[in-house]
């Protein structure tokens, strides 16, 4: 994939990590404040938002629960790998259902009360399955521009 | 219309558990990707190919999935804001106010800001509609239901391919 498809995939997973940030980028701009209420919704699409489960720093919250943080942030990690290093892999399916089961075992141990829920371990199984599910991302868009050539 | 039946039910499907009170609460980021991936099986099962998908298809898939997820989604929250006078702006807004009194901006943007979000709160509680919460829910279902619904057919023909090499292997 070319250099170009490469930057433009991580600049949009920046873009949506920086949302997940937004309390902290307020400080800079108030006008960010008046989309504060329409991204935090726009987040609550995509996540429970649960106040136990947000990250809090030192001028706020996420807008997404930390493993969805960890998701989306192993997505951006892969994708910053990939700028650098050109792999031209096509993933076992496999490695996806691996990568997956740390994260659905900690939602069905947790949530069935075998032990507390843990923002850490959320936030690690979930980066985990996001920088994994970040190759059949990348994979499937490499298959999508060069079925678009054709 | 016919060929996208399969991303019709799914979409609804996900429409709905974006949206319904209790179900919400389940609500993730792995739902509109699950149900477009679902969609591409169920239509693979309905037509009884064994032909790999095309990621064009997949995506077209996925990106209808998302459109019938954010419009049915989109749709019953309005009738059910319309219906019980009631939201989640209408319930968190104690919440956001006491945020927005924490941020460190100016007093004036703090006002601004919460003027505008009680106007919405009080048509929401004495019509049960405002305009910019029906626009702000519309033009937020259809990018983002969309985006992760192309997200969820590319990878989901992905691993639908994979598992066909593996079986032809």
């Amino acid at each position: 994939m070319a250099i170009r498809y490469r930057l433009i995939i991580f600049f949009i997973l920046s873009l949506w990590c920086a949302g997940i940030f937004l309390e902290w980028f307020i400080r800079f701009d108030d006008h960010f404040l008046f989309a504060f209420p329409f991204i935090q919704k726009t987040y609550l699409l995509v996540c429970h938002r649960e106040s136990s489960k947000l990250i809090s720093f030192y001028t706020g919250e996420t807008l997404t629960c930390a493993r969805c943080t960890g998701i989306y942030l192993g997505l951006l990690l892969s994708s910053f790998i990939f700028l650098f290093r050109y792999y031209n892999l096509i993933p076992d399916i496999k490695f996806l259902f691996l990568a997956s089961v740390p994260m659905f075992a900690d939602v069905f141990l947790s949530s069935a009360g075998l032990y507390e829920y843990s923002k850490p371990a959320a936030f690690i199984t979930g980066l985990l399955l996001g920088s994994v599910g970040f190759l059949y991302l990348y994979a499937g868009l490499n298959n999508l521009i060069t079925e678009m050539k054709k | 219309m016919k060929k996208y039946l399969s991303s019709l039910v799914c979409g609804f499907g996900a429409g709905v558990l974006q949206i319904v009170p209790f179900l919400r609460t389940f609500s993730c980021c792995m739902i509109l990707p699950f149900a477009a991936f679902l969609s591409l099986l169920l239509n693979q099962k309905a037509t009884k190919s064994r032909e790999k998908i095309t990621t064009k298809n997949a995506l077209l898939f996925g990106i209808m999935t998302g459109l019938y997820a954010a419009l049915f989604g989109s749709s019953l929250e309005i009738l059910i804001t319309l219906i019980t006078k009631h939201n989640d702006i209408v319930t968190t807004f104690p919440e956001l106010q006491r945020m927005v009194e924490n941020f460190p901006v100016g007093p004036e943007i703090k006002k601004e800001v919460l003027t505008l979000f009680q106007n919405v709160r009080t048509d929401i509680m004495t019509h049960g509609f405002s305009t910019v919460y029906t626009i702000s829910v519309f033009v937020n279902n259809f990018i983002i239901n969309t985006i992760f619904g192309a997200v969820g057919g590319i990878v989901g023909a992905q691993v639908i391919n994979s598992k066909m090499n593996n079986q032809a292997g």
